[in-house]
């Protein structure tokens, strides 16, 4: 028996349709225009705010997929937040000196403001494309404080990837060459003409531009050469260039003798084939499944010509494999709290207090600025252990107790159940999140919590 | 087993049954049966993995001191011959490494050289991946010892890994290890926790990442359950070493903690066979010698505060732990005091079962390939000793057919 479900739009099979509506509405296939909202709503951006899901379903995908890559040229909600003060701390001071307490709690203080500024940022913007990106690309040219200590490279670097987050992949390669937080996290201030260090040029084409084993041993060698003779002001993060420890001979790299700056060698990497494969396999690892294999069909490649990440992007959106099921994700740990954020209308900075929020992030394994190693944060089934399901339970209480639950007490109890998947932009509840759901109508704070811990909302579909 | 930490272990586990009487995945039996049916029982061996992030410089850890090519390869970072630790005639411990030291000493510690595999790879990702998944020609999404798991019934007891993150290590194709945190878990209790197991139940259309969701929130319940009281108790105290307030010094590096938490589950017989913990840091490229001393001094420090606790213990003979790293560095300093990404490095074997000792040659620093260390043991060789002589498993079917073997196990 097939009737009509007007909650999830398809036909849905039922042996008794009298009771569809108390029974439990699940239809045989996922309603694909729910699908492909939802993630648009979830990997493009960062989660629906209250009412925004309902609305794109009402208004189709392809107006909303053309929201999604519209880039407003202001973003109201980004734009209100305050820049954060931060200042070069300059050297620390001597060891038991007066100077040296201020200075630690200035560094301290200017690294949690850092970290609340661009975790605002992410929950606060009307377009959440330009952070979704900034984000991805923090990721990819993953940086740590916990190296560089200072707060103020790190800023300008997430700056500087904003910037040219949905730009031109040679004009931020370029960027982040100059950049003192990531010169200094891979040693590039130590990599002379005497003593070439490997550590920058092998990330740079094995991360960041290439792909690994798309060059030889050799061309790391060469590669480091090329990169000599950057030097980095550890605490302001400016980068200069010591011609008398730079090697400017040419070398054999990739097949081609040449000389390079640093900007023609951006240039040259990216121009290759293997540069637009590599990147299109780092969004379709970020953005459509990091257990999946990429299809060669997929459409980010083609659409990266000439280092156009906007295009890429956009060919990605559009591809077919948006509304294919297979492709699920799991939501890292800032992803999912500040889709948690959004739907519960609430600040990050403004959570009490930052440092109970930095260490509950922590604990999940994810602070922006601290990513774990250069190759970025970990995908997939790493963030689904029973530790994470612990510290998230942990987190979600600590969060609905700062939140006044609007939008779910705005929604009358009968309907709670099915109607939060629209307000958490949810595709649809299993049965068996249903059950537990369903049995919490009468208590938010519960409801909330499970509706926030469920595989549903852990996972984007 | 101490029988203290056994009689916590029960209690908790009484206490543990109420929820699991309102828990529809988790029967009362199965609570029951973790902790009173099924400690491991006497005599099981246990294997324990340490994990070295970053690639650490095995030349400046097992030290060639009496060869002068060691000294001029790298003179802003090697060590003065006078301050190693010997061990034989020509090779000799880092300084920082006096316990473990002492354990080679007891003949507990197989030291396997020059090992690595078939065309190293100088990425710390894709290298780490080879070592963990065991299989270095091509990636695969299972680590070896989840295969292993994959193997045994479930239980999610079975594997364990100290830590928020799963390491791929312990990764199978139909289940994996658990992740446990150091501060142990905190399980929701009452309604809460009903339905919360509720969530944990499979749905008909769960993708493979939700039903992943779905059984980490199983695990917490069946993993806290078990080792929460566990975790709050004090760790065993290792003979050997000298005491404050009740404790054993030196026991603040987070490797230690992990190692009490390893050492408390084991002493109380949880029915754990593979516990897998880590130390990150070992990337020395600049500054190396200080860095990586203090590392080293933790790993060994650690590792004989961990052979002390065990002693307290009936599971002194069972346990065999294995240190290894992703990968060993360049023999030639870079210039900037430290070592770039290199090939070969050495790994330890402890334990009482362990035939102490040199395994595997030496890689020499006359013949170099390309600048780096031969690779004269396949990891695979290890590998299929530790599953064959500790684990009482076929190596076969988680490494697949392979011949080479390290015979050093007693």
């Amino acid at each position: 028996m097939w009737v009509w479900c007007q909650l999830c739009g398809f036909y849905v099979g039922s042996s008794k349709t009298y009771s569809l509506f108390t029974f439990t509405p699940y239809s045989l296939l996922m309603n694909a225009k729910r699908l492909e909202t939802s993630r648009l709503f979830h990997r493009f951006g960062f989660g629906p705010r209250p009412g925004e899901y309902a609305q794109a379903i009402a208004d189709g995908v392809s107006p909303t997929r053309t929201k999604f890559l519209t880039v407003p040229a202001v973003d109201a909600g980004a734009s209100a937040i305050k820049e954060p003060e931060i200042t070069d701390l300059g050297r620390r001071p001597a060891p038991n000196t007066a100077e040296v307490v201020p200075f630690a709690i200035a560094m301290r203080y200017q690294s949690e403001q850092i970290v609340l500024w661009s975790l605002d940022r992410m929950a606060l913007s009307d377009h959440g494309l330009t952070e979704r990106m900034t984000w991805f690309w923090h990721g990819h040219w993953a940086t740590s404080i916990q190296k560089l200590n200072y707060a103020l490279p790190m800023y300008n670097q997430n700056k500087t990837l904003r910037t040219h987050a949905l730009g031109s992949f040679n004009a931020m390669t370029k960027a982040m060459l100059n950049d003192g937080a990531l010169q200094f996290w891979l040693d590039g201030q130590d990599s002379t003409l005497k003593a070439p260090n490997e550590n920058l040029g092998r990330e740079l084409m094995e991360l960041f531009v290439l792909g690994v084993n798309r060059y030889s041993e050799e061309d790391v060698k060469a590669v480091a050469r090329v990169l000599t003779g950057y030097q980095v002001d550890r605490s302001s993060g400016a980068v200069t260039i010591n011609q008398n420890r730079r090697d400017s001979k040419p070398v054999l790299l990739l097949g081609t003798t040449s000389t390079f700056t640093g900007d023609s060698l951006a240039d040259f990497l990216i121009a290759r084939d293997d540069c637009a494969t590599f990147i299109a396999e780092r969004l379709w690892y970020r953005f459509i499944s990091s257990n999946e294999t990429m299809p060669q069909s997929f459409g980010a490649k083609a659409g990266f010509a000439n280092g156009s990440i906007a295009g890429a992007v956009s060919a990605m959106a559009s591809d077919a494999v948006m509304s294919n099921e297979s492709y699920s994700m799991v939501k890292s740990p800032v992803e999912w709290f500040i889709s948690a954020c959004r739907a519960l209308e609430l600040t990050p900075s403004q959570l009490k207090t930052p440092g109970q929020l930095i260490n509950q992030l922590d604990k999940l394994g994810q602070v922006p600025f601290s990513p774990p190693n250069v190759g970025g944060w970990p995908a997939a089934e790493a963030w689904l252990s029973s530790a994470t399901a612990q510290y998230r339970i942990a987190f979600a209480t600590w969060l609905l107790k700062q939140s006044s639950l609007r939008a779910l007490n705005e929604i009358p109890e009968p309907s709670r159940v099915l109607k939060s998947a629209d307000w958490l932009g949810i595709p649809e509840w299993s049965p068996r999140t249903q059950a537990a759901l369903r049995r919490s109508s009468s208590n938010p704070q519960q409801f909330a919590l499970l509706a926030l811990c469920s595989p549903e909302f852990i996972v984007s579909a | 087993m101490d029988t203290l930490t056994r009689r916590k272990f029960l209690q908790l586990t009484s206490g543990a049954v109420a929820v699991g009487a309102t828990a529809p995945l988790l029967s009362m039996g199965e609570i029951a049966q973790a902790a009173i049916d099924r400690p491991l029982p006497a005599g099981t061996p246990i294997l324990v993995v340490i994990t070295l992030y970053g690639g650490n410089d095995g030349l400046n850890t097992v030290i060639p001191f009496t060869d002068p090519i060691y000294f001029s390869s790298r003179p802003q970072i090697s060590y003065k011959a006078e301050t190693l630790l010997p061990l034989d005639a020509e090779l000799a411990l880092n300084p920082a490494m006096k316990g473990v030291k002492a354990l080679w000493d007891q003949k507990k510690v197989a030291i396997i050289r020059g090992v690595g595999y078939p065309d190293p790879d100088r990425s710390h990702f894709s290298s780490m991946a080879k070592w963990q998944t065991a299989s270095p020609a091509r990636h695969i999404n299972t680590g070896w010892l989840g295969r292993w798991v994959d193997s045994q019934g479930e239980d999610p007891m079975l594997a364990i890994s100290l830590g928020s993150v799963l390491p791929p290590m312990l990764a199978g194709a139909k289940r994996s290890g658990s992740a446990l945190p150091i501060g142990g878990l905190v399980i929701p209790k009452g309604a809460l926790a009903t339905e919360c197991l509720q969530l944990s139940k499979p749905a008909r259309r769960d993708t493979k990442l939700m039903a992943a969701a779905a059984t980490s929130m199983r695990n917490l319940f069946s993993v806290s359950t078990n080792v929460q009281p566990i975790l709050r108790a004090p760790a065993p105290v290792s003979p050997d070493l000298p005491t404050t307030n009740g404790g054993n010094a030196g026991g603040d590096s987070n490797l230690a903690q992990q190692l009490d938490v390893v050492a408390k589950l084991i002493a109380a017989g949880s029915p754990t066979k593979i516990w897998s913990v880590s130390l990150g840091g070992f990337d020395t490229h600049a500054n190396e010698a200080n860095a990586q001393a203090a590392l080293l001094g933790v790993v060994s420090d650690s590792l004989s505060r961990f052979m002390g606790q065990l002693k307290a213990t009936t599971r002194s003979n069972d346990v065999t732990i294995m240190v290894y790293s992703e990968f060993g560095r360049r023999v030639v300093g870079n210039g900037s005091e430290g070592t770039d990404h290199g090939t070969s490095g050495p790994m330890f074997l402890i334990g009482n079962s362990v035939k102490g000792g040199f395994y595997g040659e030496q890689p020499s620093l006359k013949n170099l390939i390309k600048g780096d260390l031969a690779v004269t043991t396949d990891f695979r060789d290890v590998y299929a000793s530790v599953l064959e002589k500790v684990l009482k498993s076929p190596a076969d079917p988680t490494i697949g057919k392979w011949g080479g073997r390290v015979n050093c196990f007693a």
